[in-house]
């Protein structure tokens, strides 16, 4: 064991390079989790340079992260004019006219060791009245009646089956993690980059310039940089992995519209000849936009498609934002670690693209060089660069599983990927649940068994056989135990207040602009 | 259903009887018909197995009570392993099946104890951990409801290999397998998959799956020669321990190393070395030396550790591996063969997606198994020409990293197929003198008057824990006054 050679270093000198919701995440995950006096944390951006900011509906694990920092939960939500997401709704993803909810909660119960699906598959297969599949979620009865409450303490109940996310205005979510984070010792330098100087010898990153004549120094800079991954895409070069063989689309065009009545607790995402839509329900608005293939749609279709999609008045243009689907062959190389958009690109379509930040915020705390220990160890770097192709990898297969398993038969966009050759990974997956049920379960990375089995029943994949050992349960009992299981989450989603009536007591941001006057004065 | 799907399982012994007991434990209620097809034993009084924690779980499933265990078969409970060096040169280490420390401002209680190490704490990771403290006691550690908040308190067996199997047939047939002896085997294969088993004497077996737990249904092995030095074991009973030890313990001396097992019928002795550097007679004489016991029943085989290639074809799935016999893993690794294929299980007669999955994830758990084994060979600092071939091992990709990894920050890669606890990862590096050089940041947000109060606060209640626990004689004693 070697005690520091050095008992008091400098702090190492930390940039974080862009704002935005990655940028701030980054800044104030790091200023809570790492030691103050062993981090400078300076934070460089550009009001000049405009966020994407897309990213406005969340997955659960962002509730970690904020309590990881302390948040208040109304009080956040106030501020970025929250709402509840209990899942996503999928409009004609299947086939036209159908839908189903991907929701962030669990089907029925494991009865007897074994996962439900299962006991659902054979008494189904048996004949038996089993109801929709859907029907064995809470949250998905939750997001069918509108309500909202926090889950249940008491695990026993119903009413504990369920996680929940947010949505929010990404750009409001960054600028609340900016007052959060620069009182704790996050420096904000505004300013644009115009250079990067990197060492001759190691090509490690010693300063950028800004276009104000200054360069500021670091020790391991963030590239934040968003799309243009100034630094390690730019700068380091490091080698893009193209996914668009697997995820065609490579447009969004966003546009907010005035909020309708009766705010819904659930994300929706409706196909689209050539793509598909979002409808992200806030407080104060609804964010809208069609993600589409170049290759199947122009952008003048795009725009007709969104704007006759929403359902209030446009408060904006539609804005175009051009994409690739993939990532970087590696996330941290040299003294360059990306985090965001800069590292790799995947479509909203499950809400990921927050997450992938937490989860590299987390990563690289774990595996931060320590001040005053030379030029960034490449071992640390080989364990974050391995655990950032699980995280991208595993999502990328979920998401690819949306569009290979569809009946939109005689849409080209659709047809391409109803036929295109899938990753193995997928593949398999695909193979095992259609022949005995078995859903995907995996310790690491992106997502739980009952996100598969929601989106492997929603596309219409119906396993041929169920596990084997399901069959130990006599037939009748199992018919009754789903009846009732289904009677249980009705009539207690029922009694559940409706969404807007809970923002309204718990988080209105209307309501809290009038209260924190009131407290002021 | 017109037939019931019919499983045959061929083997002997142990492995062959917790197969047969836990897939109709699991599938008989089910329908499926399970059939074992059993082959003479190879056992000798002097076997016996050294098990990880794990079986309890399996046993637990089985409705195998732990009394009665001990009881039917004479065993006992052990601690973990402890490794020394017969040179001296090196302290010896003990992997302690149970954990260690508590965490701290929620944050893995390991972490805490480097940073402290580098600041000149001289009190050693054992001393933290119920388990390793209590075996340095000579007592037991049991877990029980004021240990739990603590910590994991896991403990293996020694269990006498004769009456072990001799328990789980009964087991078996109990849960509603079907025995037939057998002398020998014929395979009847068509292609890929195999058709029906001639057991001899006019008898025929047909059936849709067979599993293999014990090499006997044939199947490209895939070696894992490279990794390892041992070829050669020699299994031997010395008298037992009047005080039986509560861990088992591993000598390594220049030529091999020489395992002792405390039992209560005997010391249950295994030695392992090359033929490279060491002729039968040498190694003979090795383990006496090094056992410093009297060996009777003296028993020599050769050992090609590996495992299957692909561990289910066709219609065939051969469970577990041959591991090297140091740390006695080959239970651990059938029983993790057995739960994927039990999660695995085919669920009609078309079973290819079934299939590869279980190779996939049994693939894998086995590699990590073998890994766990290879990092004990080339981390070792022992003098000597067998060391000095262990040391010049294959080492997997993964297993590189892992060291890596942990030296530079004190931390443990998380895999997918992950079958041994953190703490079991850490005895063996750290034992083997792989010095952390960093950990994560995060702790130093801890004030270190806390951690260091924290820290006495858990030396304490260890202490306390370890004086309430009974030695092995008692505890044994106990069982059998019940």
């Amino acid at each position: 064991m070697q005690p520091r050679s050095n008992p008091s270093p400098a702090p190492l000198r930390v940039v974080i390079v862009g704002g935005g919701t990655a940028g701030w995440m980054c800044a104030a995950g790091l200023a809570r989790l790492l030691p103050p006096t062993d981090y400078a944390l300076t934070l460089i951006e550009s009001d000049e340079i405009g966020t994407v900011g897309v990213g406005e509906a969340t997955l659960p694990h962002i509730r970690e992260f904020n309590a990881m920092l302390g948040l208040d939960e109304a009080e956040f939500m106030r501020a970025t004019q929250g709402s509840f997401k209990l899942g996503i709704e999928f409009v004609g993803w299947d086939k036209p006219g159908g839908r189903y909810v991907h929701p962030f909660g669990s089907f029925g119960e494991r009865w007897g060791g074994i996962d439900f699906q299962h006991h659902w598959l054979r008494a189904r297969a048996a004949g038996q009245d089993v109801g929709d599949w859907f029907d064995h979620s809470f949250a998905v009865a939750m997001c069918r009646e509108g309500v909202f409450d926090l889950p249940d303490e008491d695990l026993r109940s119903i009413r504990s089956t369920f996680s929940y996310a947010y949505h929010f205005d990404a750009g409001l979510y960054a600028e609340y993690l900016r007052r959060w984070a620069t009182p704790r010792g996050v420096r904000r330098i505004e300013g644009k980059i115009v250079d990067i100087a990197r060492n001759a010898e190691s090509g490690l990153v010693e300063s950028v310039a800004l276009q104000s004549g200054a360069a500021i120094a670091g020790d391991l800079f963030i590239d934040c940089s968003g799309f243009r991954s100034l630094l390690l895409g730019q700068s380091m070069g490091v080698a893009w992995h193209d996914w668009s063989a697997w995820l065609p689309c490579d447009r969004a065009m966003a546009v907010p519209c005035a909020g309708a009545a009766g705010i819904t607790p659930f994300t929706r995402s409706t196909a689209q000849a050539g793509g598909w839509t979002w409808r992200i329900p806030l407080q104060h608005r609804t964010g809208n936009g069609y993600v589409f293939s170049s290759s199947f749609c122009s952008e003048e279709q795009a725009r007709e498609t969104i704007l006759g999609a929403i359902d209030g008045a446009p408060l904006a243009d539609p804005r175009l934002l051009r994409f690739q689907a993939g990532r970087r062959a590696r996330g941290w190389e040299g003294n360059v670690v990306a985090i965001g958009l800069s590292s790799g690109f995947l479509e909203p379509l499950e809400s990921t693209s927050i997450f992938l930040i937490q989860a590299a915020v987390t990563d690289l705390a774990n595996l931060m060089p320590l001040p005053g220990g030379g030029p960034p160890d490449p071992r640390l770097a080989a364990e974050f660069n391995r655990l950032f192709a699980i995280h991208y990898d595993r999502t990328r297969d979920f998401l690819v599983l949306h569009y290979t398993a569809n009946a939109r038969h005689g849409e080209p966009l659709w047809d391409h990927v109803r036929n295109m050759a899938l990753p193995d990974s997928l593949a398999h997956k695909i193979a095992l649940f259609r022949s005995s049920g078995r859903a995907p379960d995996y310790k690491l990375g992106l997502f739980s068994r009952d996100s598969w089995l929601a989106v492997l029943m929603g596309q219409g994949i119906l396993p041929e056989a169920h596990d084997r050992l399901a069959d130990r349960a006599p037939l009748d009992e199992v018919a009754d135990r789903l009846a009732e299981l289904r009677e249980r989450i009705a009539t207690n989603a029922a009694a559940l207040p409706a969404h807007a009536e809970f923002i309204a007591s718990y988080c209105s941001a209307a309501r809290g602009t009038a209260d924190d006057r009131a407290v002021t004065a | 259903m017109s037939r019931p799907f019919t499983v045959i399982v061929a083997g002997r012994d142990a492995p062959l009887w917790l197969a047969a007991a836990a897939l109709a434990r699991g599938l008989a209620p089910s329908g499926v018909q399970v059939e074992a097809v059993e082959l003479p034993s190879a056992l000798a009084s002097v076997d016996a197995h050294a098990t990880f924690p794990a079986l309890e779980a399996l046993h637990n499933q089985l409705r195998i009570d732990e009394t009665m265990l001990l009881r039917a078969t004479g065993g006992n409970l052990t601690l973990g392993r402890n490794f020394t060096d017969l040179a001296g040169a090196w302290p010896a280490f003990l992997h302690a099946y149970g954990s260690a420390g508590t965490q701290i401002g929620g944050r893995d209680f390991f972490a805490h104890w480097v940073k402290a190490r580098a600041h000149g704490l001289g009190v050693p990771l054992d001393d933290f951990s119920l388990t390793a403290a209590a075996a340095r006691q000579g007592r037991l550690m049991l877990p029980d409801a004021e240990n739990a908040i603590y910590g994991r308190c896991d403990y293996g067996y020694h269990l006498p290999a004769i009456p072990y199997a001799r328990l789980l047939r009964a087991a078996a047939i109990g849960h509603g397998a079907t025995a037939h002896a057998a002398e020998q085997l014929t395979v009847e294969r068509a292609g890929d998959a195999i058709v029906a088993l001639d057991l001899g004497a006019g008898r025929r077996l047909a059936a849709d799956l067979f599993v293999d737990a014990g090499g006997v249904l044939g199947g490209a092995h895939l070696s894992w020669r490279a990794h390892f030095p041992v070829d050669r074991v020699l299994t031997a009973a010395g008298p037992p321990f009047a005080n039986i030890p509560v861990y088992a313990e591993d000598r390594a001396g220049p030529t091999g190393w020489t395992a002792l097992h405390p039992g209560r019928p005997a010391t249950f002795v295994v030695h392992a070395w090359s033929s490279a550097h060491a002729t039968d007679e040498e190694a003979l004489r090795a383990a006496g030396a090094a056992a410093g016991l009297p060996l009777a029943g003296v028993r020599i085989a050769a050992v090609e550790p590996g495992r299957p290639a692909r561990p289910w074809t066709g219609n065939c799935v051969t469970l577990g591996a041959v591991f090297d016999p140091v740390h006695g893993l080959d239970l651990l690794g059938l029983q993790v063969g057995l739960v994927q294929l039990l999660a695995d299980f085919p669920a009609t007669a078309h079973f290819a997606a079934e299939r590869d999955e279980y190779n996939r994830a049994a693939g894998a758990a086995l590699d990590r198994l073998r890994d766990f084994q290879s990092a004990h060979y080339a981390l070792a600092r022992y003098a000597g020409p067998f060391w000095d071939a262990a040391r010049a091992g294959t080492v997997s990709p993964d297993l590189a990293h892992a060291v890596a990894l942990f030296r530079a920050r004190a931390e443990l890669a998380p895999f997918e197929e992950e079958n041994l606890p953190p703490d079991s990862w850490r005895a063996l590096f750290l034992g083997h003198g792989v010095e952390p050089e960093s950990w994560p940041p995060a702790i130093d947000r801890v004030p270190p008057e806390e951690a260091k109060a924290q820290f006495r606060r858990m030396l304490g209640f260890v202490r306390e824990q370890v004086l309430r626990q009974p030695t092995q004689e008692a505890y044994l004693a106990g069982l059998a006054d019940g």
